[in-house]
């Protein structure tokens, strides 16, 4: 079970802010925190009507234009659900350590909050154990909290077959036995669910909501 | 390296790497700053040379430089610093050195806005530079293309020691996709750089990188030279694909990202029963005119689709010499069109005739 606030790191285009879209609208968390502030494009502000379709607010940037705008800027509203203990969250980091810095900010809030690492090992830099471990280390020094998860997002969008999905564990594994991590979620395309055989953690079919699907 | 999952931004530094670019100039600006990134940490790490400049004025003349010294070189930038350029393009290509330039287009004009667009068609094929001068213009729809042109365009533009520009936009800079880096492009023979500023060892005086001739008889002379090299690529290197053209009702002409969008549009509409088939352009220069020489008789129309308000739609009034009806759709400012709109221009193109 995820803790009240949870946030997802990771290196650039593992896919962060889809999970963050699919994994708030199943746990009908109260709030996305956009901290995307990394990325010009494909950002879950993008998605604050089908968010708000599902009672969940987006917390971003208040500055006018925001959505089309890549200014390092983000509402004082961030804090919210650290201070409204009756709220749920997640908050959806830009990637790498870069991205993973501005949960500096929530130094002073004693609350517990689970950091999970999402991974696609089809990513360059993020393809074995070491460069995954490298990798965490790296946020845990920007962030200055724990990673307390892994998510296993290995995929090669259409391409992708079961196969790559475990070949992705595979590697995890590795890292979860090292660093003492469990594997949270395994996400899957809706188009293989019924193919599934046991993967770790729980098994998070993704809709896809940002990519087009001319694309 | 196996398949891999690439943001094209990413994908376009790495195919540059694989290329064998030696020196990156440029200066940061949204929506291509990955490219920069990417490169200034790995181009350092493999001993070759980036540098931020302090602008793109100097950024371009950089790259003038070090292309003038023999080196691999290239700069990217968007639309507004790509503007900044143009000083610099127009002495390289005078001087007939060798770059890859990249131009991730966002909404114009001016500052506009950093959502995608194609609306500097006329920036890369027109120029904004003086002189009798082209660039080599290549426009991918596809994040692997766009990496398979980009290793060829450093061949490219040493062959012919002409600047390439390779022109996506946004969109195509932002997205993701699965994509092969060791997938083989065509080879070319380069000759020695024997032009290049590189000391007194191989050739005997100096050698005297320049776009200055005083003598009118000698600049119309560099120039006659010039057309007969455009020529040249104009018969070697002009690039289009041609989809669905057995037997359609009306012809699409779109590029880049717009191309990807008519193909959806296309398979749409030949499940109502609509056949429509679509020229390519992947050279925007040289332009296929051929192209629209093999359109089979019988063609109702050819729509013209871009992310602009009208820019290429020139080149296919040109190539299409008064033979069809001509229309066209456009959308600008950073909105992407959906595939609906295009299969509704093309229900309704008596609606979408240029007068």
């Amino acid at each position: 079970m995820m803790k009240r606030l949870l946030f997802l790191t990771g290196y650039y285009g593992s896919g962060k802010t889809e999970i963050a879209l699919n994994l708030a609208i199943k746990e009908k968390v109260d709030y996305v925190v956009d901290l995307d502030v990394i990325n010009p494009y494909f950002r879950s502000r993008e998605s604050e009507e089908l968010l708000k379709t599902n009672n969940i607010d987006v917390i971003s940037s208040d500055k006018e234009h925001s959505k089309f705008t890549d200014l390092p800027y983000i509402s004082g509203r961030v804090f919210l659900p650290f201070q409204k203990e009756d709220v749920r969250a997640i908050y959806d980091l830009g990637g790498n350590d870069l991205g993973a810095k501005l949960l500096r900010q929530f130094e002073e809030y004693e609350n517990e909050i689970d950091l999970y690492l999402v991974v696609n090992v089809f990513r360059p830099e993020t393809q074995t154990k070491e460069e995954i471990i490298s990798l965490i280390k790296k946020i845990q020094v920007s962030s200055g909290r724990d990673v307390t998860g892994l998510i296993n997002n290995s995929n090669l969008l259409k391409e992708t077959t079961i196969q790559y999905v475990y070949e992705g564990e595979l590697i995890l594994k590795e890292v979860s036995n090292e660093l003492n991590l469990p594997i949270v979620y395994t996400c899957i395309s809706q188009r293989l669910v019924g193919e599934q055989h046991g993967f770790e953690g729980e098994l998070l079919p993704l809709q896809i909501y940002l990519r087009k699907k001319w694309f | 390296m196996a398949k891999v999952l690439m943001k094209g931004n990413e994908a376009i530094a790495v195919a540059a790497l694989k290329g064998g670019v030696d020196a990156f100039f440029g200066y940061p600006i949204t929506p291509q700053n990955e490219i920069p990134e990417y490169l200034s940490k790995h181009l350092l790490a493999a001993g070759k040379v980036f540098v931020q400049a302090e602008s793109e004025v100097a950024a371009i003349n950089m790259v003038y430089g070090a292309a003038g010294a023999g080196a691999r070189v290239m700069t990217s930038s968007s639309s507004p610093g790509i503007a900044l350029k143009q000083e610099g393009i127009s002495y390289i290509a005078g001087a007939e050195l060798p770059c890859v330039i990249v131009s991730v287009m966002r909404g114009g004009p001016g500052l506009g806005g950093i959502q995608p667009s194609q609306a500097d068609y006329y920036q890369a094929t027109r120029g904004g530079g003086n002189g009798d001068y082209q660039l080599i213009v290549y426009a991918p729809e596809t994040i692997q293309e766009t990496i398979d042109i980009m290793k060829e365009s450093f061949d490219i533009a040493d062959y012919y020691r002409n600047p390439v520009l390779v022109l996506v936009d946004g969109l195509i800079g932002q997205m993701m996709e699965t994509v092969d880096f060791e997938k083989p492009v065509k080879k070319r023979f380069i000759p020695a750089k024997d032009y290049a500023t590189t000391g007194t060892a191989n050739h005997p005086g100096r050698n005297i990188v320049n776009s200055l001739f005083l003598d009118p008889v000698e600049l119309e002379q560099h120039n006659l030279q010039l057309q007969k090299k455009y020529q040249q690529i104009k018969n070697n290197e002009t690039k289009y694909e041609m989809i669905n053209m057995e037997n359609p009702e009306y012809v699409i002409v779109a590029y880049g990202t717009m191309s990807r969008i008519c193909r959806s549009a296309i398979e749409s509409l030949k499940e109502e029963g609509i056949e429509v088939g679509m020229i390519r352009p992947i050279s925007l220069w040289p332009y296929p005119k051929a192209a629209f020489n093999e359109i089979p008789s019988g063609v109702k129309g050819i729509l013209c689709a871009e992310m602009s308000m009208g820019q290429m739609l020139d080149d296919v009034m040109i190539s299409d010499k008064g033979r069809h009806e001509i229309g066209f759709y456009g959308r600008v400012g950073g909105m992407v069109p959906e595939p609906e709109e295009i299969v509704d221009a093309i229900k309704n193109f008596k609606d979408k005739v240029v007068k």
